[in-house]
């Protein structure tokens, strides 16, 4: 298990990433297996996040000056590697768009069919990458996109509010206290998700 | 839930990279051509896009029919038929 920081300092200095954040949404305990632990998930083996990589690949050479001038997108930035020590944030974004209202919002790709809800993973991802946004480019970003790619690269605008930003920045909080402390935290209430927990096993 | 996977392909080799494919996600071969097994919804979606990847999409046809266990239970079955229980994963080893 890992030791506790020794002073507040070295625990501030610590970061998360989107993907951390979507795996303590999906169960805490995967951010207790992996960062407490070490034990890692090796999602690289899944087909699914395969073809989801090599879509992100061909993104990023296909088509690069492609504007979605639908959305008023007028100027963009591919694959944005971006930290924020203020929100303890730091990752990679698919897109960056300007907006022609000032704003400025992610794009997210997703290797996924379009259903008609929106899954709460879609929406703080595009708060998180949000977030980073605002901290480096000192802009606003009122709303974040998603395209599915299953479903013939239907576009989805999400709406992001300071609701979604605090609830966010609290997610955050919550994994900093697993990590920080080493506990061992209560599992996901949904008792469907186990059945494809590649932490089945040794989970108890 | 329960998958019935049913496949008509004309190529062997596509046909055999398809049949390792069921047999690796956990299926079992009921007939040639037919796999029946317990899946759950990101497995099934996993073997239908690995399937898509290997078939000739304008020649061969694959069917993954869903099936409740309420219904699974009418099912009859004649002549040489597959373990009801083996397929439905309430026995694990088949000791003889």
């Amino acid at each position: 298990m890992r030791s506790e920081p020794n002073s507040f300092s070295e625990a501030v200095e610590l970061s998360v990433t989107p993907s951390l954040v979507l795996e303590f949404l999906f169960c805490p305990r995967f951010i207790y297996f992996m960062e407490c632990l070490n034990i890692p998930q090796h999602e690289e083996l899944r087909l699914k996040v395969q073809l989801g990589r090599s879509v992100h690949e061909n993104k990023q050479r296909i088509n690069k000056d492609y504007l979605r001038k639908k959305i008023g997108c007028i100027k963009k930035e591919i694959s944005v590697y971006l930290n924020s020590p203020k929100h303890h944030i730091r990752g990679l974004l698919d897109e960056v768009l300007w907006l022609k209202d000032g704003t400025l919002a992610p794009m997210e790709y997703k290797f996924a069919s379009y259903r008609e809800r929106l899954f709460r993973t879609y929406k703080f991802q595009l708060t998180l990458q949000a977030l980073m946004i605002e901290d480096n480019y000192e802009l606003p970003v009122q709303r974040g996109f998603l395209v599915f790619v299953r479903s013939k690269n239907h576009l989805l605008t999400i709406p992001i509010g300071d609701r979604e930003r605090l609830q966010a920045k609290k997610a955050i909080e919550q994994i900093f206290d697993i990590i920080l402390t080493g506990k061992f935290p209560s599992r996901t209430r949904s008792r469907a998700k186990c059945a494809d927990c590649c932490y089945k096993n040794i989970c108890v | 839930m329960l998958v019935w996977v049913i496949y008509d392909i004309i190529k062997t080799k596509t046909r055999t990279k398809v049949a390792k494919a069921c047999l690796s996600a956990g299926i079992y071969r009921v007939q040639k051509s037919v796999f029946l097994g317990e899946l759950n919804l990101n497995q099934i979606d996993q073997l239908s896009l690995k399937i898509e990847r290997l078939i000739d999409l304008e020649k061969d046809s694959v069917y993954i029919f869903p099936l409740c266990r309420d219904d699974f239970k009418k099912v009859k079955l004649l002549g040489q038929a597959f373990d009801k229980k083996m397929v439905t994963d309430e026995i694990r080893t088949k000791f003889f």
